[in-house]
């Protein structure tokens, strides 16, 4: 009896389970009609393709990392979705802003069930392989010809942002590495502007001796000590491409370069240069002891320039900048770390393919001149026409738009060259250099074993 | 009334102890003190943080206070960070939440410690196998049932994970206890000709208040800071939960902590007041359901 | 055993609804996850099978992995052994000398409710070098111990206890609350019989509190387990696992493994590696609290 019972409910749960698990895997056929829209003309957009318009409702998802409603970006990026929907009625553009790695992630889950938005945003080169290699993103190529949108992008920003001949992406950005320095406290210590690496080792030693941390960084987010590294190997390498070598197989890490570059950081971080406690800061807190003037120097993108002149210490033209000097008489300081931005693709998948493109092409257009005046054009993507001393830019932004005029070329940051898995190794390795001093070549067979684990 | 009865004899006893007590008091008390100042202080330190500027808070002085209070960290916070909208879903996906684990959880326990059947303790495993998986490595199977179900980016999105990972540990603690609850309730209960029904709503329940409080307690501690879940599966600003504000002034390259440490008080203090106002009613209504016997 | 003699369909309807949700959103997650650990896969592109290859890897060629589940399971012990003892303590003598306890035990909850960001802040300004403000270094050079200063997060065999401690104190009031209500649902008439018996104070404590707790002792213990297992937001917010993997716990590692190093196949067997150790970790207890159980009873 109680054999049977326990059989019969056995069948019934298993039933249950069975139906529940149809339930769960049942398809979405129901989705919202994707079906084309009628090409009507409009009467306000100043586009000329896709004039997407019908009384048909479309929502459009643009994924973003600009969430601070007190940031210029944020106000910026309301302000043009705002004048679209206006001019379009009948689209509405959901912003979905995040922080930047709650975005990474969520765009990764998103991903890997190609439920990717509208509208998201990627970094360039390596680290948008892997979205690419999956076929994710519709090519850009038809969109960007149109209303001369290509012809605003700096010359050679898109190449990394584009596979097989196909652009995928536009960039928000393109800065390079700069040093910034606190003119007051360099005067305090009596030290000049370095010009070689080994001057600047010594203006860290002065500097202390005065008890004014010389550098700071924010080495918690450990991409800030890697993207300082990566601008001495530049030199020690004599040259951009040492990563490009080591993947196409005509270097390893165990190159006298990289060593001669671990040795050349090391000498630096034991001379003190970095403020106590430094793994456990922030960018954002790293930056700060920058930006209230408690240590002389900073490297950093450019893209620091806007926060760093509105700073307590960038007041009254406080605050210069100078290129990465040549470090053992090696290199070329017009070579620059290269940091082309985040950038905004589409999804291949979108169901509203057209008017995604056509958005996304009236907002890239507005973008220089929005940013522009909300003074934030200083390592933007793309060309803007305008006045900056005019406009108000501080004379220390000036002297970074000039340095970028010098740029001959460069290396991007570890993580846009290589694979994810060596990235974090080597992101850990570096990190590692900050609390304890260690043998070069253990450090170059740290970085060549993960990357040959990694290939 | 027997009590009363036995004070005189013990009188002497107890007045005797007092005076040794007094001193072992004055230390106890000071050390309930130095707890309570180290456990309160966050919270002053919070609403200070709040009133700070960026520099003030990152240069880390620890008991400064502001040179100007910025009370414009709260019209941002309140402004920038859609407070009162985040504020509603968050109470809405959290006391459905806290009402269908406590609902389907008691259930369950109910079924699994007091139902003669032979598959209790497998079901029971079952639950237990699931009580410490990291959310982490479920979203991305989620993500695709969410996908195939159709309804991601909608509350039932939230509410339906929160409440399954919050059954496993809320039927270990519900059984725990109702396995201590005595049968002759039930067989008592039986002769008056109660169905099972009536035994779960008007024996059980009431007398499982206490573990049910505890249960309330955690799931709202693990619901309403959650974020990583909810930024995945939510997309609409209009649907969005209060940790979104928190992470909304986290920029690129930027942080705001001033409005950050307002949105956490405007977070913390709603959550507050109904605790401090209900606290009396939590703990004796954990008390009056205390088993007798 | 149970007295409820009932049909089927009663049980169904008690025990589906909940066992339903669980199996589809919890516990078929996990299947996938067993599944996807014998993957290598980014995540994102094509995956290919490798078999128990994650595991072999796991298990003799990742540096980072065994020192993580060490110190997940430091934490856990500290946090077993250490916390919900003191908490027992605190909560034993918050009953015995307190008359009106919601305002004292409501208060050391609070931590509980504030966000781990605020936690984490506050606690990173507290372990500051003494040249940032940093309370503790200050403190000590006040006191003359300057050789006892510490950079509390950056120095690698120092910093995961910085963070444990940081664990220990914001949880501390979460298993005082737990327990105070433990023990005040502990008959008063209990104690009173035991009085005439001549045992007061802590001796009720020993033969009357200490044994009428072991249930809720338990859920304390479990808790404080499961809590360790799955710390992954405050060691994120205070040190991000470094310096070089010096803090990084289990879960942290999964997770950068997964998203980070995009290597999902991988992170997913940690994942599973995790729910095997929890199940183990779950029957212990289970077991040495029954014992514990017989020995009072």
């Amino acid at each position: 009896m109680t054999q049977k019972r326990s059989r019969m409910l056995g069948a019934v749960m298993a039933g249950v389970l069975a139906l529940s698990l149809a339930a769960c895997g049942s398809g979405s056929s129901n989705s919202s009609s994707d079906t084309s829209t009628t090409p009507t003309d409009t009467t306000k957009t100043t586009t000329d393709n896709g004039n997407s318009n019908s009384n048909e409702k479309i929502t459009i998802t643009f994924q973003n990392i600009y969430p601070d409603t007190t940031d210029p970006k944020n106000q910026m990026l309301q302000k043009i979705v705002k004048q679209y929907q206006t001019d379009h009625p009948n689209i509405t553009i959901e912003l979905d802003s995040l922080n930047t790695d709650q975005q990474k992630l969520k765009l990764k889950t998103q991903a890997a069930s190609k439920e990717v938005p509208d509208i998201t945003i990627v970094n360039p080169a390596a680290q948008m392989q892997p979205f690419i290699d999956a076929d994710l993103f519709a090519p850009l190529n038809d969109m960007i010809e149109q209303n001369g949108l290509k012809d605003t992008f700096q010359k050679g920003i898109l190449d990394y942002y584009t596979f097989n001949g196909n652009v995928y992406a536009l960039p928000d950005g393109n800065n390079i590495g700069v040093v910034y320095y606190n003119k007051s406290l360099f005067e305090k210590a009596g030290v000049k502007v370095p010009t070689t690496f080994e001057e600047m080792v010594e203006v860290v030693k002065q500097l202390k001796a005065k008890g004014i941390t010389p550098m700071a960084i924010g080495e918690k987010d450990s991409w800030t000590g890697s993207f300082l590294f990566m601008n001495v190997l530049l030199r020690t390498n004599g040259g951009p491409g040492f990563l490009k070598d080591v993947v196409d197989g005509k270097k390893t890490f165990e190159d006298p370069a990289f060593k001669e570059a671990v040795d050349a950081f090391q000498s630096l971080v034991q001379a003190g240069a970095f403020q106590d406690g430094v793994t456990s800061f922030d960018y954002n807190a790293g930056e700060n002891l920058f930006k209230t003037g408690k240590t002389a120097m900073y490297f950093m993108g450019s893209w620091a320039t806007g926060g760093i002149e509105t700073s307590e210490a960038g007041k009254d033209n406080n605050v210069g900048v100078f290129k990465f000097p040549t470090v053992n008489g090696k290199g070329n300081p017009d070579e620059f770390m290269l940091a082309p931005g985040s950038a905004f693709a589409v999804s291949k998948n979108s169901k509203h393919l057209k008017e995604t493109l056509d958005f996304l092409n009236y907002f890239m257009l507005n973008y220089p001149k929005e940013t522009f005046e909300a003074k934030g054009a200083v390592g933007i993507a793309q060309t803007v026409d305008g006045d900056f001393k005019a406009a108000g830019y501080s004379d220390m932004a000036m002297d970074v738009l000039n340095l970028f005029k010098d740029v001959k070329g460069g290396d991007l940051a570890f993580d846009n060259t290589m694979n994810p898995g060596t990235a974090q190794a080597h992101l850990s390795s570096i990190q590692n250099l900050f609390v304890a001093k260690k043998d070069a070549s253990e450090v170059a067979k740290e970085h060549q074993s993960a990357y040959e684990e990694n290939k | 009334m027997s009590q009363s009865v036995l004070i005189p004899a013990t009188k002497p006893v107890i007045e005797q102890r007092r005076r040794g007590l007094s001193v072992k008091k004055t230390i106890v008390f000071i050390f309930f003190g130095i707890l309570l100042v180290t456990q309160l202080y966050p919270l002053l330190w919070l609403l200070i943080y709040s009133l700070k500027t960026n520099e003030e808070i990152l240069s880390g002085s620890f008991f400064a206070f502001p040179a100007i209070w910025q009370w414009e960290n709260y019209a941002n916070a309140v402004g920038g960070g859609k407070y009162w909208n985040y504020l509603s879903n968050s109470l809405f996906v959290t006391s459905i939440t806290m009402a269908g684990v406590i609902f389907l959880s008691s259930l369950a326990a109910f079924a699994i410690t007091r139902f003669r059947w032979k598959y209790g303790q497998v079901v029971m495993l079952i639950f237990l196998l699931g009580m410490m998986i990291p959310m982490q490595g479920t979203l991305l199977p989620l993500m695709v049932i969410f996908k195939n179900m159709n309804i991601l980016n909608t509350h039932l999105s939230l509410i339906l994970p929160y409440i399954a990972f919050q059954t496993p540990i809320s039927v270990f603690i519900l059984s725990g206890f109702m396995r201590t609850i005595p049968q002759e309730i039930e067989e008592s209960a039986i002769m008056d000709g109660a169905g099972v029904f009536r035994i779960f709503r008007s024996i059980i329940l009431p007398v499982s208040v206490p573990p049910i409080m505890t249960v309330c307690i955690l799931t709202f501690i693990n619901i309403w800071n959650e974020y990583i879940m909810a930024a995945t599966f939510i997309s609409s600003e209009k649907l969005k939960t209060l940790p979104f504000g928190v992470y909304s002034f986290v920029s690129q390259y930027s942080v705001n902590y001033g409005a950050i440490g307002a949105f956490l008080v405007l977070g913390a203090l709603p959550v507050i007041i109904i605790y401090f106002l209900l606290a009396e009613k939590i703990t004796k209504g954990m008390v009056a359901g205390a088993v007798k016997g | 055993m149970n007295v409820l003699k009932v049909s089927r369909w009663t049980i169904a309807a008690f025990v589906l609804p909940c066992l339903l949700l669980y199996v589809c959103l919890v516990f078929i997650p996990i299947l996938v996850s067993i599944y996807s650990g014998t993957l290598d896969w980014n995540g994102i592109g094509a995956s290919k099978f490798v078999g128990f290859a994650n595991y072999t890897k796991m298990f003799t060629n990742d540096s980072v992995f065994w020192p993580a589940l060490g110190r997940t399971f430091l934490l856990a012990g500290f946090s077993m052994l250490v916390q919900v003892p003191i908490a027992l303590f605190v909560a034993i003598l918050i009953s015995r000398y307190v008359r009106k306890p919601n305002f004292l035990v409501s208060s050391y909850f609070l931590p509980v409710i504030l966000s781990v960001v605020v936690i984490g802040q506050l606690w990173k300004t507290i372990y500051n070098p003494a040249s940032m403000g940093g309370m503790i270094n200050q403190i000590l050079i006040q006191l003359g111990l300057d050789s006892w200063t510490h950079s509390w997060l950056t120095e690698p065999k120092v910093a995961i206890f910085a963070v444990i401690l940081v664990s220990l104190w914001q949880y501390l009031g979460y298993h005082i609350l737990i327990q105070f209500t433990g023990i005040q649902n502990i008959p008063a008439d209990i104690y009173e019989a035991a009085k005439i018996d001549g045992a007061e104070g802590f001796k009720a404590d020993r033969y009357i509190t200490l044994p009428m707790i072991v249930p809720i002792f338990k859920i304390s213990v479990v808790l404080s387990f499961i809590g360790s297992l799955q710390s992954f937001d405050l060691i994120m917010v205070m040190t991000g696992g470094g310096p070089a993997h010096a803090t990084d716990v289990i879960s942290s590692h999964m997770y950068n493994m997964s998203f980070l190093s995009m290597k999902y196949g991988y992170g997913s067997a940690i994942a599973t590696f995790l729910v095997f150790v929890c199940l183990l970790a779950t029957l212990i207890i289970n077991f040495l609290f029954s014992r514990l159980d017989k020995r009072y009873s």
